[in-house]
C-alpha cells in the first residue's frame, strides 16, 4: 500500500501550506513517536495512537489500546472511514481525501486544537490577586455600612414614625404599642432605673421633644411637690434652681436607684459650713468615717412648754440631758439580780420587755403606763382597800376619787384600819345616828386629805412624776396639787434616718447604755464612734460603706416644693399608669 | 534611605498620640462625675467629640490616599498619624463609654471601631513584616518573570515527555497544563498545593522503574524539580501578597461601617437627649 500523508497548516493571514510525505507498508501507524507513518509531535498524542488499513479497498482505522479516538465525532475503537470522514487524533484531524492512481491512500492531516502560549495559558487558570472575596471590597463597604445604618437607623426610625407621638403621656397600652417601639430599643444607652421600668418603653414620656434635653417639667408629672433641701429665703445658694432634676437624677444608668449617692455631692457644700453660710448651725462634714460632727441629739428642755434643745453633743461635758418631767432609772430596772413582780416574783427585766418596735421597725412604741409599769407599779393608795386604785394619767380627778371611796367606806363601815375610829370599823349595814354620820364624814375629809399628800397619794405620783401645788383647794380645803405632764423625745434625730429594723441582731445594749444610766435624764442616744465602729464613709474598705444618703434626705419633707411651676395633673398621670398596668394583667 | 512608617520623623506622630491619650488619662483619673462615669458627663461629651474627630479624620484617609501630590502635608505624614492616633482612638473611645457596654447602637459602634483598628494593625503588622519577606522569596526576579520562567520549562517538560512512554508523558502533560498558582483567596492564603501536578509528576518521573530514556528521564526530572522550586517562591509571593491585602477586606468595610454607626449614635443621643 502505497499512502499519500499531507499536513496542512494554516497561515494566519489566510491559505494554507501542504507538506507532503510518502509512506509505504501494510498499516499507516499514527502516533507521537518517531516510527510512525503519521508522526503527530504533540504531548496530547499518545506513542503510538492509532493505525490505518486498508481492507478490500475500504480504508479501516483503529485505535491503540486506552487511546482517545474519534471518528466522525464519535469515541471509536474499530470504524471504516469514508473520503471526507474526519478522524480525531488528539488535537490533530485526519480526512481521508479521493485516491488517485499514483496512491492508495491519501490522509489530509491538519493540528486544529494548537497547545497554544504556556505563560498565556498559565496565567489564565492562575489567579494570583485578589479583586474578591465572595464580593468586592466595595460591595462589602456598601453591604455592611447599609446594614448598620438600616438596623440600627432606618428601621427604629421608621416604626418610632409609624407609632408617632404617644397618644398620652405615658404610653403604656398593652400590646402592639410597645411592641412596635421595640426597634428603637437599640438606642437605649442603658438599662431604666427600676422605679421608672414600667414605662421605660414609651421614650416620649419623658423625651418630650427630639433634640431638647429632657425637661424638669416631664419628672414634676409625677413628682409634683418634690421638697427643697434647704429653705431658700435663708439659703439662697442651696434653692438649685439653675440645675435640672436630671442634672442629678441620671437616668440609663443601671437597674437601681437614679438617686445620687456620692459624698462628694453633699461634701461640696457641707465640708465648710461656716465659710458657706453664717445662718447655720450644722457642722461640717464631708465623709461619715473621717470628717462627720459628734451626734447632737434633740431633747425636750422644758416639757411644759415643749421647748426642745439640741446644742449639746453626745459625750460632752455637759452632755445633752433631757428634761421630760420623768424619773426613771434604767439601771434599777435592768439590775442582773432582777426585780420584784408581785405577780411572777423576782425577774430580771430586758429591753424588749417595755420598748417594743412600731410597726415600721424604725422607731420604738410610746411607753404606756398601763401596758409597760403597773404590772410591778399599782397605785393602790390604801392597804385595807385592795381593790381600787389611783387613776393614771388623770390627776384632777383623783381627789374626788380618793373621797368617793372613803365616803363610801364611812356610810358602810367595815372599815378595818385599826387607828380608825371605831364607828368606821363597825358592822357594815349598821345604821348611824346623825352625830356618828357627822363624825365619819369627817373622817373621810381627814383621811382623803392624809393619802393624797401622804406616801401613797402624792408620794406615789412623785415616784416617777414631779407634782406641784396649783392655787385651788378641794372640798375640805386642803390645797390641790398636780403631776407635770411629761413629754419624752421621740426621735433625737429628726434629720436623720435610722431604723432599728436592720440592726435587730445587735444586742441593745451595744448602742445604749442602759444598764448603767440611772436617771431619765441621761440621753442614751450612742455616740458617733458607736456608729463608726460598723459604718465608714463612702470608700470604706473595712467598714459598712455609708454615704450621707444612707441616713440623710435631700429633699427635706419638712420644707416646701423645690420647683414652683405647676405641673400637669400628677394624680391623673399616676391613675393612667394604675389603669393600664390593670389592662396589661387583665390581658389573656 | 527609607524610613519606617513607625520612626517617621523621629516619632513625631507616635508622640502625638502620646501626648493626646495621657491627658485624656490624666483627665478621666482626674475627673469625679456624679454617678458613673458616661458619655454624658462634660468629660464624656468632650472626649466623644474628639473620638468622633479623630473616625472621621481617620476615614479621610482613604481619600487622601487616592489624591496623589494634592496637599501641603506628605502622604507618610498622614500615614504615620493615621497608624498612631488611629490607636489613640481605642483609648480615647473607651474612656468615652465609661467602660458601660450594653446592646445597643452605641456599643455596636465600639465594636466596629475595635474591630476597624484592630484589623488596622494586622494590616500594619503585615506592612511591617511581610515587603522584606517578599523581597527575600523573590530573590530578584518579578512574579511575572518566576511565572515566564514556569512556562519555558513547560516546554521543555512536553519536548522532553514526548518521546517518553505515554504514562511519563501524561503526568507531563497534567503538570504543563493543570498546575495552577493561587486560586480562590483561601488557596492563594495557604501558599501550597497539596495535589499540585508537578509535584506529582517529579514523584511519578523519580520512582519509574522503567529502565528506558535514561538521560531524558535525568532531565525532565530536573526541570520538573526546577520547575516545583518556582512554584514553591511564586506560591509563598502570593500568599505574602495576599495578606498584605486581605485585611483591607475587613478595614475598610468596617470602617465605612463605623461611620455610619457614628452618624447613628450621634443623631439618637441628642434625638432622646
Amino acid at each position: 500500500m502505497r499512502s499519500l500523508i499531507r499536513y496542512v497548516t494554516r497561515k494566519s493571514r489566510g491559505g494554507t501550506a501542504v507538506r507532503d510525505e510518502v509512506a509505504e507498508g501494510e498499516k499507516i501507524t499514527v502516533g507521537r513517536g518517531n516510527d510512525c507513518a503519521i508522526h503527530l509531535p504533540d504531548p496530547r498524542v499518545m506513542l503510538h495512537h492509532a493505525e490505518f488499513t486498508l481492507r478490500s479497498g475500504e480504508l479501516y482505522v483503529a485505535a491503540a489500546t486506552g487511546a482517545d479516538l474519534r471518528v466522525d465525532e464519535s469515541l471509536t475503537q474499530v470504524a471504516k472511514v469514508d473520503v471526507g470522514g474526519k478522524v480525531r487524533v488528539g488535537p490533530y484531524e485526519i480526512q481521508p481525501q479521493e485516491k488517485t492512481a499514483e496512491f492508495d491512500v491519501i490522509l489530509a492531516v491538519e493540528l486544529i486544537q494548537a497547545l497554544g502560549d504556556d505563560l498565556e495559558k498559565l496565567v489564565a487558570r492562575s489567579k494570583i490577586h485578589i479583586t474578591r472575596m465572595g464580593l468586592t471590597m466595595r460591595q462589602w463597604t456598601w453591604l455592611l455600612a447599609s446594614a448598620v445604618l438600616l438596623g440600627t437607623f432606618i428601621v427604629p426610625f421608621v416604626f418610632n414614625l409609624l407609632i408617632g407621638p404617644p397618644p398620652d403621656k405615658l404610653a403604656l397600652t398593652p400590646g402592639k404599642q410597645n411592641y412596635l417601639a421595640a426597634p428603637t430599643g437599640v438606642w437605649n444607652s442603658g438599662t431604666i432605673s427600676a422605679a421608672h421600668k414600667f414605662f421605660g418603653d414609651s421614650c416620649g414620656s419623658c423625651h418630650e421633644k427630639p433634640f431638647v434635653q429632657v425637661k424638669d417639667q416631664a419628672c414634676l408629672s409625677c413628682h409634683n411637690g418634690i421638697q427643697n433641701h434647704a429653705q431658700p429665703a435663708l439659703f439662697p445658694f442651696a434653692d438649685l434652681s439653675g440645675a435640672s432634676c436630671q442634672s442629678c437624677h441620671k437616668e440609663h444608668q443601671g437597674n437601681a436607684t437614679i438617686v445620687l449617692s456620692n459624698e462628694r455631692f453633699c461634701a461640696d457644700c457641707h465640708n465648710d459650713m461656716a465659710a458657706k453660710t453664717t445662718r447655720s448651725t450644722l457642722g461640717s462634714a464631708s465623709d461619715f468615717g473621717e470628717h462627720h460632727p459628734e451626734f447632737h441629739p434633740t431633747v425636750v428642755k422644758d416639757p411644759a412648754l415643749h421647748a426642745m434643745d439640741r446644742s449639746r453633743a453626745v459625750g460632752a461635758t455637759p452632755g445633752p440631758q433631757e428634761n421630760s418631767g420623768l424619773k426613771f432609772p434604767h439601771d434599777k430596772h435592768l439590775r442582773a439580780t432582777g426585780v420584784k413582780d408581785p405577780a411572777r416574783g423576782v425577774v430580771t427585766l430586758q429591753c424588749a420587755d417595755c420598748h417594743t418596735p412600731n410597726e415600721t421597725g424604725e422607731t420604738m412604741q410610746a411607753i404606756s403606763f398601763e401596758r409597760n409599769c403597773h404590772g410591778c407599779h399599782a397605785l393602790k393608795f390604801d392597804t385595807f382597800v385592795t381593790d381600787r386604785e389611783l387613776t393614771h394619767g388623770k390627776p384632777e380627778e383623783v381627789f374626788k376619787q380618793v373621797r368617793d371611796v372613803y365616803d363610801a367606806l364611812a356610810m358602810r363601815g367595815g372599815y378595818t384600819e385599826p387607828e380608825a375610829p371605831a364607828v368606821l370599823r363597825r358592822m357594815p349595814g349598821t345604821s348611824l345616828t346623825p352625830v356618828e354620820k357627822q363624825q365619819v364624814t369627817d373622817w373621810a375629809a381627814t383621811k382623803t386629805a392624809a393619802v393624797l399628800n401622804g406616801r401613797f397619794g402624792r408620794g406615789l405620783c412623785e415616784e416617777c412624776h414631779r407634782t406641784f401645788d396649783t392655787n385651788g383647794t378641794d372640798a375640805s380645803g386642803s390645797k390641790i396639787w398636780t403631776v407635770e405632764p411629761p413629754t419624752v423625745t421621740t426621735l433625737w434625730m429628726p434629720k436623720a434616718y435610722f431604723t432599728h429594723a436592720r440592726h435587730t441582731d445587735v444586742p441593745c445594749t451595744e448602742c445604749h447604755a442602759a444598764k448603767t444610766s440611772n436617771a431619765s435624764t441621761d440621753v442614751l442616744m450612742p455616740s458617733i464612734t458607736v456608729c463608726q465602729s460598723c459604718h465608714g464613709g463612702e470608700k470604706a474598705a473595712d467598714r459598712v460603706p455609708s454615704t450621707c444618703v444612707d441616713c440623710h434626705r435631700f429633699h427635706r419633707k419638712d420644707l416646701g416644693p423645690m420647683r414652683s411651676e405647676k405641673a400637669a395633673d400628677a394624680g391623673a398621670a399616676l391613675r393612667q399608669i394604675h389603669a393600664s398596668a390593670q389592662s396589661r394583667a387583665e390581658q389573656p | 534611605m527609607h524610613e519606617s512608617i513607625l520612626v517617621y520623623r523621629n516619632h513625631r506622630y507616635l508622640k502625638w498620640a502620646l501626648v493626646l491619650a495621657a491627658v485624656s488619662v490624666g483627665i478621666y483619673l482626674i475627673d469625679r462625675p456624679l454617678g458613673a462615669p458616661n458619655g454624658g458627663t462634660w468629660l464624656g461629651y468632650t472626649l466623644g467629640c474628639i473620638a468622633g474627630g479623630l473616625m472621621i479624620w481617620l476615614a479621610w484617609f482613604g481619600i487622601r490616599k487616592r489624591r496623589y501630590g494634592v496637599g501641603k502635608v506628605s502622604l507618610e505624614d498622614w500615614l504615620s498619624a493615621h497608624i498612631y492616633l488611629g490607636t489613640a482612638l481605642a483609648l480615647i473611645a473607651t474612656l468615652h463609654s465609661g467602660f458601660q457596654v450594653g446592646l445597643n447602637i452605641h456599643s455596636i459602634l465600639y465594636v466596629l471601631m475595635m474591630v476597624t483598628i484592630i484589623s488596622g494593625m494586622v494590616g500594619l503588622y503585615f506592612y511591617v513584616r511581610y515587603p522584606l519577606l517578599l523581597t527575600e522569596n523573590r530573590k530578584g526576579l518579578s512574579t511575572e518573570v518566576m511565572l515566564g520562567q514556569i512556562a519555558e520549562l513547560d516546554r521543555d517538560v512536553r519536548q522532553i515527555a514526548m518521546t517518553m512512554d505515554d504514562a511519563t508523558n501524561a503526568a507531563a502533560l497534567k503538570s504543563t497544563q493543570d498546575t495552577i498558582v493561587g486560586g480562590t483567596v483561601f488557596q492563594q492564603l495557604r501558599g501550597f498545593d497539596e495535589h499540585c501536578p508537578t509535584t506529582m509528576a517529579r514523584h511519578f518521573v523519580e520512582s519509574s522503574t522503567s529502565g528506558d530514556h535514561g538521560p531524558q528521564r535525568r532531565q525532565l526530572l530536573t526541570r520538573l524539580i526546577r520547575k516545583e522550586d518556582l512554584l514553591k517562591r511564586i506560591r509563598r509571593d502570593v500568599q505574602l501578597r495576599c495578606l498584605l491585602r486581605v485585611w483591607l477586606y475587613v478595614h475598610v468595610p468596617f470602617s465605612v461601617a463605623t461611620l455610619a454607626a457614628l452618624v447613628t449614635h450621634v443623631v439618637t443621643v441628642f434625638y432622646y437627649w
